[in-house]
C-alpha cells in the first residue's frame, strides 16, 4: 500500500500549487519538488483517498501492502489508481510502485472485467500488457517500462483543457464515457464529450465541435498545448488525468487532479508519443465497457488499434465532426479487437450476481464525499440517463433525483434513445454489455457531477426542440379549449338564469367557475379527456351502448370482448384516477342518465331493494302519491335510461348491513345497467360481486398521461411550473390526478410559481398524511443509506418515524438490529469486521436497553410521558445509526424483509408459561412453601424424575407411581402437560414427549382419568369440566354451594396427625372421605 | 409418597434444627399478646416460610395447617378480571400479589382492606387479630407498598402483617420501620449437615460423609434444594457411594450451553446470573472482572426495565464485545473507560 499510497498522496495535494502556478515549464520541473513538499499533505489525502474508496484500511494502517492489495482488490476502482501512482512516480520513486503494480494487476484484472467498472482502469492495464505500445513492447517483461508508457499517455491531456479532452477521445474514450472529458470544464467538456457521442449516433449539433478539432490537433502536438491551457483551465486537465492515471475521479476534488497535471506533465515529455497509441486502444475498449481484460489483448490487436488511430487522427485533425466519427470509429475496431482477444477471457467476465446485490444493498461506499453541484436549470434536458452499478458518494435514489432535477430523464435499461450511461462500481453485465453493442456514452460519477455542473443549458437537437414546441403548442391549444369551454358554461349560465328571473322559478345555483374546486372546474367532459385507462373506458361505452341488446338476449351472448354476459360492471382501482368521472362520462354519453348512490347515502338492503325497484309493484309508491313508473332514488326518477352508479361499493359497511347480499341480489335481475365502483375488490365482502359482474380494473395513468392536461390547466391558470416538477408531483402522489390538482390550487393561492425544491417539499407535506407501517419505517430506518451522508432526513423527522406507531417501532428495531449489514463496516474485513461488527451491535444493544428504561419510566408507575422523544431516540434512532444496512436474509419464511417482531410472541408464550407455574405453584402450596422461582428451579428438576422421566424410560408400568406423586402434590393432568412444557434443553417439552411412547401417553391419560383425585381447589373455569366428569360417577354435586364454602381441602395425612381438629368444619372431612371411598373403589376396579 | 422436603419439614418452632436464637425470640413473641408486623428476609431455601408457619402454629395453635385455597376474582380500573390465588386457614390468609404484575396495588386495596376491616368473630380464639402473610414482597410495586403502609397502621387491631421476601432493599423504608425485621440467614455447612444426617435418619440410609459434603457444596446454602438433591442422589444410587456427580437441573445446564455457545462463538435474573458464573469460570483472569461488571450492571437494568430479553441481549453483546476484543488484541479494556 504504502508506495501506491504516495503517489495518491502526491496527485491529490499538489491541485493547490499547480492552481496556483500554472506554468507548464515549472511544473515539469516541480514534480518531483512537490511530492517532497507536499509529505504531509499526503498522508492526510492518502487518508482520503482510502476513505473514499470507503474503507479505512490503509487508515488504519494496520495491513501492511498486503493488506492494501487486497483492499483495493474488492473495489477495482482503487487499484487502477495505486497503478497509475506507481507510474507517475517511476521516476521519483522507483521500486516500490512498481511493486505494488505487478500485485495488484494480477489480482485485479480479472476483477476489473467482472465488474467493468469505470472504464478509467483499462488503459492502465494494458499499459501493462507488454504488447500494447510499440515502446513497451520492446520491454515487456520490464514493468517499469510498461507503466512508463501509461504514464506518457496521461501526461498528454494533462496539460491543456483540450488536451485533456482530445485524451478523452482519444485515451479517455473508455473514460470518457466515465465522463471526465465532461467534467472538466463547464460547457465546453460536457459539449465535447456529448458531441462525441452524438456523434458516435450521427447527430450533429455541438457547440464545441471547434473545441474536438483542436483537441484532435493537439493529441499530436500533445507537449505543446498543455502549458497554455492548463493555465486558463485548471479544473479540465485534471479529469482527464484522472482518467489517464486511472485514479479513481470519485475520490478527488477538481483541485487535485489539478496537481496531479502537473505532475504528469514532466513525465509527458518523456514519455514519447508512441505511448500514447496504447492508452488510446485501452480507452476504448473501457468506453465500450467492455474492457476485456487488459492482459489478454493481444498485441496484434493493439498494434492495429494504434495503426488504426494514426491513421484516423490526422483527419480528425481536419474536421471536427469528422474526427469525432474517426475517433469513434476507431474505438469500435479496437474493441472489435479486444472482444476477439477477450474471447478467450470470457469466463473473466462472469458476473457475481451476489456480490453485486451485496454490494448495492451496502450503499455507496464513500457517501456525500463529493459535494453535489449545483447546475443550471434544466441544463440536462433532452438528456437520458441510464445508471449501473454503484456509485462512490451516490446514492442511487439521489442520483436519479439529481436527473430529474435538472429535467433529465432516467431509464431502466440502456437503448438507442439513451444519452449516457453512468457507469459505478459492479455494474451489471448485460447492461455493459449492451452499452458496447450500441456503443453508448458512458460517464462516471465525477463526470456525470461535472456534467451537471458544467452544463449550461439543454442541450436540445432539432427533434426535440420541435418536439417541445408542439408540446407546447398543444398546451396552449388545450387551455384556450378550456376556456372557451369555461366561457361557455358562463355564459349558458347567465342566460338560465336570465330566464328564469322572471317566472320565479329557482334556478339550478351553478356557482361560477372562479368559485369552483380545480377538480370541478377541471373534470373531463369528454371521453377524451379523460388521462389514462382509455381501453377500459372504450370497453365500457361499448357495453353499455350494448345493454340494452344484451338485456334482450338475456345476457346469453358473451359479445366480443366477453362483457355482453354482465348486467353490471365492477370497476376497481386506485383513489383519484377518474373511475365515478369515467363512469359518469360514459353513461352519459351512451345515452343514460346516471344515478350515482355513494358512500353518503344509506344502502341497506332495504333502501336497495326498494328504491332500486324499477319496475315498482308494490303500492308504497302509490299510497305515498308518487308515480306509479317509476321509484325515486335519491330523489330521481329511474327509468329504463337511467344507469345505476354504486361509488364506493367497498364502503359498505355497519350501516348497510346486508348492503353488498342486496345489491348482489339486485345485479341478478337489474333492468338497467349498473356501474359498480370500487378501490380494493379483493377484500372479503367484494366476494358475492366477483361472479356476477365484469371485472375492469383501472390502473394509474402514466405521468405523460397526466402530464399534458396538468401542464394545460396550468397554463391555463397562469401558474408557471416546469414540466419536471409536475412529473414529481404527479409522480410522489402516485398518479392521482385529484390530488396533485388540489394541490396545485392550494399552491397557487400563495405563488404562482414552483421549483423543483418546492414541489418536492410540496409532495413531503401531503405525503405525510399516510401513515407508514412498522414494515415500511424499519426499513426506513437502517436501510443502507439512512444515515449517510447524502441523508437529508434530520434526526427529528427519524425520530418522526418512531411516532408512526410508538409501541411496534421499538420492537421492529429490536427484532432487526442484528439482521443487517451495517453499511459503515463495508471498509472492514475479517476478523476486523466481525469485531467492529459486534462493537456497533452492542451499541445498539445498549440503546435498545436504555430505551427499555425509558419505556418503562413512561409506561410504569411514573408516567412521564414527556420522555417519549428520548425514547424515540434511545429505542429506535441510535440503534438504527449503529446498524443502518443491507438487511440480511431474515431466514424466516419470507426470506427477505423486516419481519414480525418476535418478542411479542415470546412474551405472550413467557406470560402463558408463567402463569401455567402459578397454577403449579398454588396447586402445591399446601404441601410446598416455595415461591414460583423456588418450584421452578428446584423442585422441578427433581419432580420430573418422579413424574415425568419415569414414563420415558418405563412406560407403562410408571403410570400408577406418578399418578401417586401426581396426587400427593393435587397437580392434575393439566398440569402435569405444563410441567412437561416447562422444561428447558434437554428436558425441552417437545423432546421429552418424544420419548414416552403414544401408547403409554394415552394410557396414563386413561387411568387419570378413570380415577378421582384430590384437588387443591376449584378453579371458576373448571367447573365446566368437573361436571361431566362427576357426571358419570354419580349424582353431581351442586356447584354452587361447593363455590361458596371455599373449596375443602383433601387432607389425608393431616387427619391422621393431627389429633385437633376440632376447629374445622365437618363438611370438609366429609368430602374428603367421599373422594377417598371413590379412589379407592377406583383402585379396587383396577385391580380386579 | 411426599418428597423429603415437605415430609420432614418441621411444624413447630421447637423442631427447627437450627438460628436456635431465632426460634426462641419468635417464640417469646408469640406469646407476648404483643405480635408487631413482620418482615422475614433471607435467601431462598433457610427456611423463612417453615418458620412462619411454625409462628402461626405457636400463636394459633394446629389449627393454621388446615391450609385451604381460594382464587379471588377482581376487576382492574381497566376492567380487566384477573385471579388471586389466597391460601388461608381461619387464623390467617396468604397472598402473593406480585402474581397478578403490575395490578398488585388493587390487590392490596381491595382484597387487603376487605379482610383486615372484618374482626375475628370467635370470641374463643388465641389471639384477637388475624395474620396477613404476603409473599414475594420485594416484587411488590412501589404503588403496592404504598398502599400497604396506612393500611398496616390503621388496622393493627385487626390484623398483622407478616411480609416475606429475599431482600429488603427493593421495600421502600416506611414498611421497613413499621415492621420487625427478622433475617434468616442460610444455613452454615454443619447445620446443613446436621438436617441431612436427621433426614437420613428417619428414611433410615446410610449417608456416607462424602456425599453429604457434595450436596452442600451443591446447594450452596439452599435447605431445601439440597433435600431435593439428596432425594434425587438417592433415587439414582440407592447406596450413596462413589463418586456421585449431581445432576444439574435442566434449566442450569441450558444456561451452561448458553454461556459456552457464547464463548464459543461470538458473531432472567437468574438466567443472567447462571450465564455470568460460567463464563467467569471459563474465561481468562482478566476478564472476569468485566464479565462480573457487565452481568451485575444488566442485572440492574433488567429489573428496572420491562423488557428483560433487551437487556440480556445487551449482555450478551457487551460480554461478545470484550471477548472478541480480548482475543484479538490481547487485552480487556478498562472498565473506568466505558
Amino acid at each position: 500500500m504504502p508506495p501506491s499510497a504516495s503517489p495518491a498522496k502526491r496527485t491529490t495535494a499538489s491541485p493547490r500549487k499547480s492552481q496556483s502556478s500554472q506554468n507548464p515549464g515549472e511544473k515539469r520541473k516541480t514534480p518531483a519538488k512537490e511530492k517532497d513538499k507536499d509529505g504531509p499533505p499526503p498522508g492526510r489525502d492518502i487518508r482520503n483517498f482510502f476513505a473514499q474508496p470507503r474503507t479505512t484500511a490503509a487508515g488504519v494502517g494496520s495491513a501492511p501492502a498486503k493488506s492494501a492489495a487486497s483492499a483495493n482488490g474488492t473495489g477495482t476502482g482503487k487499484r487502477p489508481i495505486t497503478i497509475d501512482d506507481s507510474d507517475e512516480d517511476e521516476p521519483i520513486e522507483s521500486k516500490p510502485p512498481i511493486k505494488t503494480e505487478n500485485k495488484p494487476r494480477a489480482s485485479t484484472t480479472s476483477k476489473h472485467f467482472t465488474s467493468t467498472s469505470s472504464s478509467s482502469n483499462r488503459p492502465i492495464v494494458l499499459d501493462d500488457t507488454p504488447s500494447p505500445p510499440p515502446k513497451s513492447a520492446a520491454k515487456p517483461s520490464a514493468p517499469k517500462s510498461s507503466s512508463k508508457a501509461p504514464a506518457a499517455a496521461p501526461s498528454k491531456p494533462m496539460p491543456l483543457k483540450r488536451k485533456v479532452i482530445d485524451s478523452d477521445d482519444s485515451d479517455g474514450g473508455s473514460r470518457a464515457g466515465a465522463g471526465t472529458g465532461v467534467r472538466s470544464k463547464p460547457n465546453k467538456r460536457q459539449s465535447i464529450g456529448v458531441g462525441r457521442r452524438a456523434v458516435a449516433k450521427g447527430k450533429v449539433n455541438y457547440l464545441e465541435s471547434s473545441d474536438e478539432e483542436e483537441e484532435e490537433e493537439e493529441e499530436e502536438e500533445v507537449e505543446v498545448k498543455p502549458t497554455v491551457v492548463a493555465k486558463g483551465k485548471k479544473k479540465e486537465p485534471s479529469p482527464m488525468e484522472i482518467d489517464d492515471d486511472e485514479d479513481d475521479p470519485d475520490d478527488f476534488d477538481d483541485d487535485d487532479f489539478d496537481d496531479e497535471d502537473a505532475d504528469d506533465l514532466p513525465k509527458k515529455s518523456k514519455s514519447k508519443t508512441g505511448a500514447k497509441p496504447p492508452p488510446k486502444p485501452a480507452a476504448a475498449s473501457g468506453a465500450t465497457k467492455k474492457s476485456s481484460t487488459p492482459k489478454k489483448v493481444s498485441a496484434a490487436a493493439t498494434k492495429k488499434a494504434v495503426k488504426e488511430e494514426t491513421a484516423t487522427t490526422p483527419k480528425a485533425s481536419a474536421s471536427s465532426k469528422a474526427g469525432g466519427k474517426s475517433v469513434q470509429a476507431k474505438k469500435e475496431k479496437e474493441i472489435d479487437g479486444d472482444e476477439a482477444d477477450g474471447g478467450v477471457k470470457k469466463e473473466k467476465q462472469k458476473f457475481d450476481w451476489r456480490a453485486a446485490a451485496a454490494a448495492r444493498s451496502a450503499g455507496p461506499r464513500a457517501p456525500g464525499s463529493k459535494e453535489i453541484p449545483e447546475g443550471a436549470p434544466n441544463c440536462l434536458e433532452g438528456m437520458t440517463f441510464v445508471f449501473t452499478g454503484e456509485l462512490d458518494s451516490l446514492g442511487r435514489d439521489d442520483a436519479v433525483e439529481l436527473v430529474k432535477r435538472y429535467s433529465g430523464k432516467v431509464t431502466g435499461a440502456p437503448s438507442g434513445k439513451t444519452t449516457f450511461v453512468v457507469v459505478g462500481e459492479n455494474a451489471g453485465a448485460s447492461k455493459l454489455n449492451k452499452i458496447k453493442e450500441k456503443d453508448i456514452p458512458t460517464l462516471d460519477e465525477d463526470g456525470f457531477l461535472n456534467l451537471i455542473r458544467t452544463s449550461s443549458g439543454p442541450v436540445l437537437d432539432e427533434k426535440a426542440i420541435k418536439a417541445r414546441e408542439k408540446e407546447e403548442k398543444k398546451i396552449a391549444e388545450q387551455a384556450r379549449e378550456m376556456e372557451k369551454k369555461e366561457r361557455e358554461g358562463e355564459s349558458e349560465r347567465r342566460r338560465k338564469e336570465k330566464a328564469l328571473k322572471g317566472t320565479g322559478i329557482a334556478a339550478k345555483k351553478v356557482a361560477p367557475a372562479s368559485a369552483q374546486l380545480w377538480t370541478t372546474k377541471y373534470a373531463p367532459t369528454n371521453v377524451k379527456e379523460i388521462c389514462g385507462n382509455k381501453a377500459n373506458v372504450d370497453r365500457l361505452l361499448s357495453w353499455l351502448q350494448d345493454w340494452d341488446k344484451n338485456y334482450k338476449s338475456g345476457f346469453k351472448k358473451p359479445g366480443k370482448d366477453g362483457m355482453g354476459m354482465y348486467r353490471a360492471v365492477l370497476i376497481s382501482g386506485p383513489p383519484g384516477i377518474g373511475k365515478t368521472t369515467s363512469a359518469h362520462i360514459t353513461a352519459k354519453l351512451a345515452g343514460y342518465s346516471p344515478i350515482e348512490l355513494n358512500a353518503s347515502d344509506t344502502r341497506s338492503k332495504k333502501l336497495i331493494e326498494n328504491s332500486t325497484n324499477i319496475d315498482n309493484t308494490s303500492l308504497d309508491g302509490f299510497l305515498h302519491g308518487g308515480s306509479l313508473q317509476s321509484t325515486t332514488v335519491a330523489g330521481v326518477k329511474v327509468d329504463s335510461k337511467t344507469c345505476l352508479i354504486m361509488d364506493e361499493v367497498d364502503g359498505m359497511s355497519a350501516g348497510d348491513r346486508g348492503g353488498v347480499g342486496a345489491l348482489n341480489v339486485l345485479i341478478k335481475k337489474t333492468r338497467i345497467p349498473m356501474i359498480l365502483i370500487c378501490n380494493d375488490r379483493t377484500l372479503q365482502k367484494m366476494k358475492p360481486l366477483q361472479s356476477t359482474t365484469f371485472n375492469m380494473t383501472f390502473r394509474r395513468p402514466q405521468p405523460q398521461e397526466i402530464r399534458s392536461r396538468i401542464m394545460s390547466i396550468l397554463f391555463k391558470e397562469k401558474m408557471k411550473i416546469p414540466p419536471n416538477v409536475v412529473d414529481e408531483l404527479i409522480k410522489g402522489t402516485n398518479s392521482d390526478i385529484r390530488q396533485v390538482l388540489n394541490m396545485l390550487s392550494t399552491f397557487k393561492l400563495g405563488k404562482s410559481e414552483m421549483d423543483f425544491d418546492e414541489g418536492k417539499q410540496l409532495i413531503k407535506i401531503n405525503e405525510k398524511n399516510t401513515i407508514l407501517t412498522p414494515f415500511t419505517i424499519i426499513d426506513r430506518l437502517t436501510h443502507p443509506y439512512a444515515f449517510s451522508k447524502t441523508n437529508k432526513e434530520s434526526l427529528n423527522e427519524k425520530s418522526e418515524l418512531y411516532f408512526h406507531d410508538i409501541s411496534f417501532v421499538p420492537l421492529f428495531m429490536q427484532e432487526h438490529y442484528l439482521k443487517t449489514q451495517p453499511a459503515a463496516l463495508s471498509s472492514f474485513e475479517g476478523q476486523e469486521h466481525t469485531m467492529k461488527h459486534l462493537e456497533r451491535v452492542s451499541k445498539a444493544a445498549d440503546w435498545i436497553s436504555d430505551g427499555d428504561l425509558i419505556d418503562r419510566m413512561i409506561h410504569g408507575s411514573e408516567q412521564h410521558w414527556s420522555l417519549l422523544p428520548l425514547h424515540a431516540i434511545a429505542s429506535t434512532v441510535a440503534p438504527a445509526f449503529n446498524i443502518y444496512g443491507g438487511m440480511r436474509s431474515t431466514g424466516g419464511p419470507g426470506g427477505w424483509g423486516p419481519s414480525f417482531p418476535q418478542w411479542l410472541g415470546q412474551n405472550s408464550k413467557q406470560g402463558k408459561l408463567q402463569r401455567q407455574l402459578t397454577d403449579i405453584q398454588i396447586r402445591m402450596r399446601l404441601r410446598v412453601s416455595g415461591s414460583r422461582q423456588e418450584i421452578r428451579e428446584q423442585y422441578m428438576p427433581m419432580l420430573a424424575s418422579r413424574i415425568v422421566l419415569p414414563l420415558a424410560k418405563d412406560g407403562s408400568e410408571a403410570i400408577e407411581s406418578t399418578i401417586e406423586t401426581m396426587d400427593e402434590y393435587f397437580l392434575s393432568k393439566d398440569d402435569w402437560d405444563a410441567f412437561v412444557e416447562l422444561g428447558v434443553d434437554t428436558m425441552n417439552g417437545d423432546a421429552i414427549l418424544k420419548k414416552i411412547p403414544t401408547a403409554t401417553k394415552t394410557a396414563f391419560t386413561r387411568q387419570y382419568n378413570k380415577a378421582d383425585h384430590p384437588i387443591a381447589f376449584h378453579k371458576g373455569d373448571m367447573f365446566a369440566m368437573a361436571k361431566k366428569k362427576i357426571a358419570d360417577i354419580g349424582p353431581a354435586p351442586d356447584n354452587d354451594e361447593v363455590f361458596e364454602e371455599d373449596e375443602p381441602v383433601p387432607d389425608d395425612d393431616e387427619g391422621a396427625n393431627g389429633e385437633d381438629e376440632g376447629l374445622n368444619d365437618v363438611s370438609k372431612d366429609r368430602l374428603i372421605k367421599e373422594v377417598k371411598k371413590k379412589a379407592d373403589k377406583a383402585a379396587k376396579g383396577k385391580k380386579k | 409418597m411426599s418428597l423429603w422436603v415437605d415430609k420432614y419439614r418441621p411444624r413447630t418452632l421447637d423442631d427447627l434444627h437450627y438460628h436456635e436464637q431465632l426460634s426462641s425470640r419468635l417464640r417469646s413473641l408469640a406469646a407476648s399478646g404483643d405480635f408487631p408486623h413482620i418482615l422475614f428476609y433471607g435467601p431462598s431455601g433457610a427456611g423463612k416460610k417453615t418458620r412462619i408457619m411454625c409462628t402461626l402454629r405457636e400463636l394459633y395453635g394446629p389449627g393454621v395447617e388446615k391450609l385451604r385455597i381460594d382464587q379471588r376474582v377482581f376487576v382492574t380500573p381497566s376492567n380487566r378480571k384477573l385471579d388471586v390465588n389466597v391460601v388461608q386457614s381461619n387464623y390467617h390468609i396468604e397472598l402473593t400479589p406480585s402474581d397478578v404484575g403490575m395490578y398488585d396495588r388493587v390487590v392490596i386495596q381491595d382484597i387487603l382492606k376487605e379482610i383486615a376491616q372484618t374482626q375475628q368473630v370467635d370470641l374463643n380464639a388465641k389471639q384477637r387479630f388475624k395474620v396477613v402473610i404476603i409473599n414475594e414482597a420485594d416484587a411488590l410495586t412501589r404503588d403496592a407498598q404504598a398502599a400497604l403502609r396506612r393500611t398496616m397502621e390503621k388496622y393493627m387491631t385487626n390484623m398483622r402483617l407478616i411480609l416475606c421476601a429475599n431482600s429488603t432493599s427493593k421495600i421502600i423504608a416506611p414498611i421497613r420501620s413499621r415492621c420487625l425485621l427478622v433475617r434468616v440467614a442460610a444455613p452454615t455447612d454443619e447445620e446443613m449437615g446436621k438436617v441431612l444426617t436427621h433426614v437420613a435418619k428417619k428414611e433410615r440410609i446410610h449417608l456416607p460423609d462424602p456425599a453429604s459434603q457434595s450436596i452442600i457444596a451443591t446447594s450452596q446454602g439452599n435447605l431445601r434444594k439440597a433435600l431435593l438433591v439428596f432425594e434425587a442422589m438417592r433415587m439414582q444410587k440407592p447406596d450413596l457411594t462413589g463418586d456421585i456427580d449431581v445432576a444439574k437441573p435442566d434449566w442450569e445446564t441450558y444456561c451452561n450451553k448458553v454461556a459456552d455457545s457464547i464463548l464459543q462463538e461470538q458473531s432472567a435474573q437468574r438466567l443472567l446470573d447462571t450465564i455470568a458464573e460460567r463464563m467467569v469460570e471459563k474465561v481468562d483472569d482478566q476478564l472476569k472482572e468485566q464479565i462480573v461488571h457487565w452481568a451485575a450492571y444488566y442485572e440492574l437494568r433488567m429489573r428496572m426495565g420491562s423488557k428483560k430479553i433487551f437487556h440480556i441481549e445487551a449482555f450478551i453483546a457487551k460480554v461478545m464485545t470484550v471477548y472478541k476484543n480480548y482475543m484479538m488484541m490481547g487485552l480487556a479494556p478498562d472498565l473506568d473507560e466505558v
